[in-house]
């Protein structure tokens, strides 16, 4: 029976991760006072993407970096509890699977600009190696501030700590944090200095084309649809009714909002350089520490 | 079947690589015009992108020299297909001022199979979507060539006309 | 990061609202000395060639096809919409017009041409010989003039008289066509 819950989380995801970025992209546009792209143009995006040619560098990682990628956030969306359900996969995993999928996704990008033989997207993967090394502490802080309250590591009592004690000092602050550190999650402004950076250098797809991209375009919406959810099944447990299918609207309900604000924030600010990034993150990386800090003593 | 979804969906998502062949920078500012929010041409689902391998369209503005020769002929090659190809400008349709001249190989037509022309010196940001529009089939085309030949000569309706004035005096004088 | 003034930035936004212009659908009127593509009155050309003389990238050709017709030649592929033929016109018959929906897939399209029936000579109709005697045909055959315009061909180089074989050449020119044609 539980089996069917992991198919409705995977159908969810799929189906609504272009959607969200449609989103991102229409409010992006307001703000600079256009009519943007249609709501649903990311599906054109992709559909169109999967009819191209595929122009290949000849070896056999740079075809199989995409299916990598694509394949390790699928994995990540089929354990969490969506709708405060867990569901038959959930017992198999615990926090730090999530944490190493997460990063086995930067890591197929490495591979597969690595594996172009081109300048720029050598360049575009050192860069994205410097945003994946500050960004997984304050990740894996999320999700130990609730660890260290319930004293183990598996996915639903740490997802659901908030949930079930209340919301203690260390949770507020790591709610906090989060907001802050969300913007470099999703690669999104002022630090899309990786993935997004056509407009300065080509960033590590340079040489992909066709259904290749399609593949990492995907998984990069997949990636962003996952953070916006995560946020919102920690921290803000005030949707939990009793009834699943309601449950999984007002989560979606959230998540529209967190993208909202995910656009507004990327559309006003711009793009900052990597060494004022890792300053920033430092910062960040400090206080995440401090919260679990109080965490530990029960704050 | 999936290969036909992509066909009709190909017009809703064109992504633009625009290539500079040694143009005087007026077609380009026009182009990068047309992404600004008054013309706002992302309205169509139009992206520019920076590198050929991710692109649907080129656009290529300037007359073509010979350095920028294979170099063109490379970007064209780097275009996944199906591709379509804009010539901007009365450089790229034609060679402008300069088509005879020692460096230009007399526009975009001789190099990449071109699909669509827009003129003008610099074509005006409108006129740059009108030609989109005409790409995407959303308008009519509005240019067809002018012929006027001469069907007779003057002095040949003149003495016609001179002939049936006198046929017709004896009936005036009858009147 | 200052949030108050990201703030700001959003709230002044909100003002303007949406400024795109629709533009396939809703059309701006053009400013007023606005250059589009030119247009011959065939009324008023005396066929001078004036026009022709002053286009800077040759645009305009003229081509005598007998004695008594003369053949005016727009090819649009090259225009730079410079308004210098308007501006030359002793007859003020080529306009500005103010169309600049140009966009073709054949560049055949934009062509205009334009017969013209000349008067000869009044006293005997053969004083106005053609190409050899007279100044302005022999600036006629160093600058503007194509001699076989069907195929667009060029004398690129220049003699003082008219040279049979020069014309005869121009025949196997073959104007570089769409590559995969």
């Amino acid at each position: 029976m539980e089996i069917v819950y992991v198919l409705i989380n995977l159908v969810i995801f799929l189906a609504l991760a272009p959607l969200f970025e449609g989103m991102v992209r229409k409010v992006t546009a307001r703000v600079q006072s256009r009519m943007g792209p249609p709501l649903i143009q990311p599906y054109y995006d992709i559909i169109k993407l999967l009819g191209k040619e595929n122009l290949t560098a000849g070896n056999v990682i740079f075809n199989f970096a995409p299916m990598m990628a694509f394949a390790a956030a699928l994995s990540v969306v089929c354990f969490i509890p969506l709708g405060y359900k867990a569901n038959f996969l959930t017992q198999y995993a615990d926090v730090i699977t999530i944490i190493y999928l997460l990063v086995l996704g930067g890591v197929a990008i490495l591979l597969g600009a690595l594996a172009s033989k081109n300048t720029f997207a050598m360049v575009g993967a050192s860069r994205e190696m410097v945003t994946m090394i500050m960004v997984e502490p304050v990740l894996a802080m999320t999700f130990f501030v609730g660890a260290v309250k319930v004293k183990s590591l598996s996915i639903d009592s740490t997802v659901f700590s908030v949930m079930n004690n209340g919301f203690t000092w260390s949770a507020a602050l790591m709610m906090v944090l989060y907001l802050m550190a969300l913007q470099a999650f999703v690669g999104k402004q002022p630090f899309d200095i990786a993935e997004a950076e056509q407009e300065i250098l080509e960033g590590p797809f340079v040489e992909y084309s066709g259904p290749n991209y399609a593949l990492f375009k995907y998984s990069l919406m997949l990636k962003r649809m996952f953070y916006a959810a995560l946020f919102v099944m920690v921290f803000v447990p005030f949707l939990h009714s009793g009834i699943y299918a309601l449950d999984i609207l007002l989560q979606l309900i959230g998540v529209a909002f967190v993208f909202l604000f995910i656009a507004l924030i990327g559309s006003t600010n711009p793009r900052l350089r990597i060494d004022q990034a890792i300053r920033y993150y430092a910062v960040l990386i400090v206080m995440s520490l401090g919260a679990v800090g109080l965490s530990v003593y029960g704050i | 079947m999936f290969e036909n979804l992509s066909k009709k969906l190909f017009g809703k998502s064109l992504w633009i690589y625009h290539c500079n062949t040694g143009a005087c920078n007026g077609c380009d500012i026009e182009i990068l015009n047309v992404l600004t929010p008054y013309y706002d041409v992302e309205r169509f689902g139009m992206k520019l992108v920076a590198s050929p391998r991710h692109a649907d369209v080129m656009l290529l503005s300037g007359a073509v020299t010979r350095p920028t020769l294979p170099l063109v002929k490379k970007a064209y090659e780097a275009l996944p297909s199906p591709k379509l190809v804009f010539g901007i400008g009365s450089c790229a349709t034609g060679g402008g001022c300069w088509f005879d001249t020692y460096n230009v190989n007399g526009g975009a037509a001789g190099v990449v199979p071109v699909d669509y022309y827009i003129p003008g010196c610099p074509p005006r940001p409108e006129s740059i979507i009108y030609g989109v529009a005409l790409a995407l089939g959303i308008v009519d085309k509005q240019v067809a060539p002018i012929e006027m030949k001469q069907m007779e000569f003057p002095i040949d309706v003149y003495e016609r006309n001179k002939a049936w004035e006198e046929r017709n005096v004896i009936y005036e004088l009858l009147k | 990061m200052w949030l108050t003034s990201k703030i700001k930035q959003v709230l002044m936004v909100i003002k303007p609202g949406v400024v795109t212009l629709n533009y396939p659908y809703v059309k701006r009127p053009t400013p007023e000395n606005f250059r589009g593509s030119p247009h011959w009155d065939h009324e008023k050309c005396i066929g001078c060639g004036g026009c022709a003389n002053h286009c800077p990238a040759r645009t305009i050709l003229v081509r005598d096809l007998c004695q008594e017709i003369r053949q005016m030649v727009y090819d649009g592929s090259r225009c730079t919409y410079c308004g210098r033929c308007a501006d030359v016109c002793p007859e003020d018959a080529i306009t500005m017009t103010d169309k600049y929906e140009l966009a073709t897939d054949d560049r055949k399209d934009l062509n205009e041409s334009m017969e013209l029936f000349m008067l000869t000579c009044k006293r005997c109709g053969r004083c106005y010989d053609m190409e050899t005697r007279n100044k302005i045909d022999r600036m006629d055959i160093q600058g503007y003039r194509y001699d076989n315009i069907e195929a667009r061909a060029f004398i690129r180089k220049t003699t003082d008289r008219f040279d049979e074989d020069m014309l005869k050449s121009t025949e196997n020119f073959k104007r570089p066509e769409k590559i995969g044609e």
